[in-house]
């Protein structure tokens, strides 16, 4: 039996050490794992636990990120609880894995420390491996802090171990910004979390030798579409799950989470849609603004990007006039992927707000409050002239003459 | 034990391989899991294959008897029971029982040719002939005995 | 909100004085941050680590900063590192140097006219002195909770000791002895 650790009330840990203390609460049987910055010390971690006494569980070297994926796809079907973690480079040679482990509908927790994908070649955050994992059929749970980073990954295995969903999860955390910034964590006691987390309960697992099972069948067109078509339905069905596994988490913690999160959006005429550590600066602008200038300013934020919660994001945003979707992600010849989805959710409703993208971040640029208070005072113009008065694509924060894509049609 | 009794299993070669019920998304299996076979397996590996329950899903079950052109078919007179055909079948469709060969599962034999490949004798044990040939006149008009090219030069 | 920039080569331990201080201060009940600015950078290059203390929750995540306090531990950062930039007329500076104070800000013609706002205090001697390797970052600490006033130097020192409880008392000892100089010669 594993020794436990007795934490304080308050500890002072950064996202992956945050997230490692969570593998170790949730005893993770196999961590199969190829380290990368920044996301290393979480697997890191588990292995000094493993050693240490502190966890039952074993941690496998491999030769790559996509061997790495592979061993937690073996060991999951084999019937353990699995989790790994990754950023960037290695994400990207894990994406052929990814797809096969929902597919074969694993639990596998992934945690991705977001970083920037090369070339060229950066070790620090932006959320281009965040966004590159988007069609994977994987659930994805964002953290903007990282007491979250803790709290993200016990719900995790909660959601994707829910029998009716049996799907993988990722948890995502800004690299360096949250991953590597140290902050007060309020932890469960071992004792708490486990009992939260709960035994893990195996789905045809190959070491039951009563039952053998084949993983990873061939099919060809006259079944692939039924199979890809139920694990989309599971990947939907997963919004309610993920509901009442972040209710039930409030009940042993205190701290409550939505699938989508919102910030002063009741009578917000201008919102910014945004991601990660964003999601919090976004807060800190949007309070200053409404005392400072009268903007009436608000955050709304994805804390689930898959499934993507088109519902909630409808709601929260059905009655404002101007909204600001910022990618960090370099966005490939098109729209931001939050502008894109965000205004897909509201062009279903009678709502036309004046939609804007704003790319930013990029490599793990900083972002500054004032940075995002001009955004806000950018869609206080959109929303006084109902149209957008600015470019539909606009760089910001960056060097050089201003980058911008595309006016507006509407007006 | 006989051919006939190792190839008596009710469920063996049901179908055709690909006319399996198709149901909807709704009822495919989770994960695209296949289970092979319909009871407690835990002591399959001491039970004969004709003792097994296979599930539907099991190619046990379906046939591909129908893709074949070419069969294969064997001399029992000649064999020598070295078992490189039950080695080298990519279809498991050599029947071997202790080492000893019994004859071919045409329910899954796909009429490759590998096992006629293999064979060491001479002449061969096996050999392809059209699917529709009669296995008896096969027999009777099996190939002898072939000199070696040296000793037909040495003579 | 208190905010703390320390300039630092990598190695020196910025960073891990950042995150000691953040314990500390997070058994106050108050919350803290502690990150820093690195990377892939090599052993002595320049960096930064900061620090904010605040009552409420920090949600603030960007890495500009306009500090109260900027503690340099390494004495030639102070000459070839921009140490005021971003700085406000309250800003507090604690430079580590083995000069005295004329002599410092003689040469570093930003600090000409903060000449009341910087102290001086040599951390590397110190360090040296008593945990008998070059790690400066101990006896800043003593010599920031002299200047802030945050705590009193036994309370400090008692948090301190639970912070370093995995290490061998003898190196606990050693950081004790440099926090209670540096706090006694900083001026």
């Amino acid at each position: 039996m594993a020794e436990k650790i007795e934490l304080q009330k308050v500890e002072v840990w950064d996202g992956n050490y945050a997230a490692s203390h969570a593998l170790r609460q949730a005893q993770v049987d196999v961590v199969a794992a190829y380290p990368i910055t920044p996301s290393t010390p979480i697997v890191e971690n588990y292995g000094q636990f493993v050693a240490d006494g502190y966890i039952d569980g074993e941690f496998v070297m491999v030769e790559s990120e996509h061997a790495a994926m592979s061993g937690c796809v073996g060991a999951a079907a084999s019937g353990g609880r699995v989790a790994t973690a990754t950023s960037s480079q290695g994400f990207a040679l894990m994406v052929e894995v990814l797809y096969q482990a929902s597919g074969m509908r694993l639990p596998i927790v992934l945690n991705v420390v977001n970083r920037a994908l090369a070339s060229p070649l950066n070790v620090r955050g932006d959320h281009s491996d965040m966004y590159l994992g988007r069609d994977s059929g994987w659930i994805q749970m964002d953290a903007f802090n990282a007491q979250e980073a803790y709290d993200m990954n016990l719900c995790a295995f909660r959601v994707g171990e829910h029998m009716d969903i049996r799907l993988p999860v990722m948890v995502h955390q800004d690299g360096f910004i949250t991953s590597h910034t140290a902050q007060n964590v309020n932890p469960l006691s071992d004792e708490e979390a486990y009992k939260f987390v709960g035994v893990y309960n195996p789905v045809e697992e190959m070491l039951d030798f009563s039952r053998p099972v084949t993983y990873g069948a061939q099919t060809e067109e006259d079944w692939h579409y039924e199979h890809k078509a139920r694990q989309h339905k599971a990947l939907m069905d997963a919004r309610p799950v993920i509901e009442s596994v972040f209710a039930e988490f409030q009940k042993v913690s205190g701290r409550q989470y939505k699938r989508v999160e919102t910030y002063m959006t009741e009578d917000a005429e201008v919102i910014i849609v945004a991601l990660g550590t964003t999601v919090e600066s976004a807060r800190v602008a949007a309070k200053q603004l409404r005392e400072e200038e009268g903007i009436k300013a608000g955050v709304v934020a994805p804390r689930v990007l898959r499934p993507f919660p088109f519902d909630a994001i409808r709601d929260a945003l059905q009655n404002c006039k101007a909204i600001g979707a910022m990618d960090r992600s370099s966005p490939g010849g098109a729209l931001g992927m939050l502008f894109n989805e965000v205004s897909a959710a509201m062009y279903t409703t009678s709502a036309r707000p004046v939609m804007s993208n704003y790319i930013y971040g990029l490599g793990g640029r900083d972002l500054s409050i004032n940075a995002i208070k001009d955004i806000y005072r950018e869609l206080q113009e959109n929303a006084t002239a109902g149209e957008i008065t600015t470019p539909v694509q606009q760089f910001i924060s960056l060097r050089g003459p201003k980058l911008s894509f595309f006016e507006t049609r509407r007006s | 034990m006989s051919l006939e009794n190792i190839l008596s299993n009710a469920q063996r070669g049901q179908r055709e391989l690909g006319a399996e019920k198709k149901v909807g998304w709704d009822e495919v299996t989770q994960g695209v899991v296949i289970n092979a076979f319909e009871y407690d397996a835990t002591n399959v590996s001491r039970e004969l294959s004709e003792d097994r329950k296979y599930s539907d899903f099991s190619s046990y079950t379906a046939t591909v008897a129908s893709w074949r052109i070419i069969k294969p078919i064997y001399n029992r007179d000649i064999c020598i029971d070295c078992q490189n055909c039950w080695v080298w079948c990519p279809d498991t469709s050599i029947i071997s029982r202790d080492k000893q060969m019994l004859g071919i599962d045409y329910d899954h034999c796909k009429g490759c040719g590998v096992c006629v490949e293999v064979c060491p004798t001479n002449p061969k044990s096996l050999l392809m002939f059209a699917e529709t040939a009669d296995g008896e006149e096969c027999l009777a008009g099996w190939p002898v005995k072939e000199k070696k090219a040296k000793e037909t030069e040495t003579e | 909100m208190v905010e703390i920039r320390w300039h630092s080569r990598a190695g020196q331990g910025a960073v891990t004085g950042a995150k000691g201080l953040g314990d500390v201060v997070s058994t106050t009940g108050k919350q803290v941050q502690a990150f820093a600015l690195y990377g892939s950078a090599k052993r002595g290059a320049a960096m930064r680590a900061y620090n904010r203390i605040d009552d409420e929750q920090i949600i603030n995540h960007e890495k500009f900063m306009n500090p109260d306090f900027v503690l340099v531990i390494d004495p030639a950062l102070a000459f070839t590192d921009d140490i005021t930039v971003n700085d406000k007329p309250t800003t507090q500076y604690i430079v580590t140097t083995h000069t005295d104070k004329e002599t410092l800000i003689a040469g570093i013609p930003a600090l000409q006219d903060k000449a009341d706002r910087v102290f001086i205090v040599d951390c590397m001697e110190i360090s040296v002195d008593t945990i008998g390797r070059a790690v400066p970052n101990a006896p800043m600490l003593g010599a920031f909770i002299k200047i802030s006033g945050m705590f009193e130097l036994d309370y400090f020192l008692d948090r301190m000791k639970k912070v370093l409880s995995k290490f061998p008392q003898k190196i606990i000892d050693s950081n004790m002895q440099a926090i209670t100089r540096a706090y006694n010669e900083v001026k």
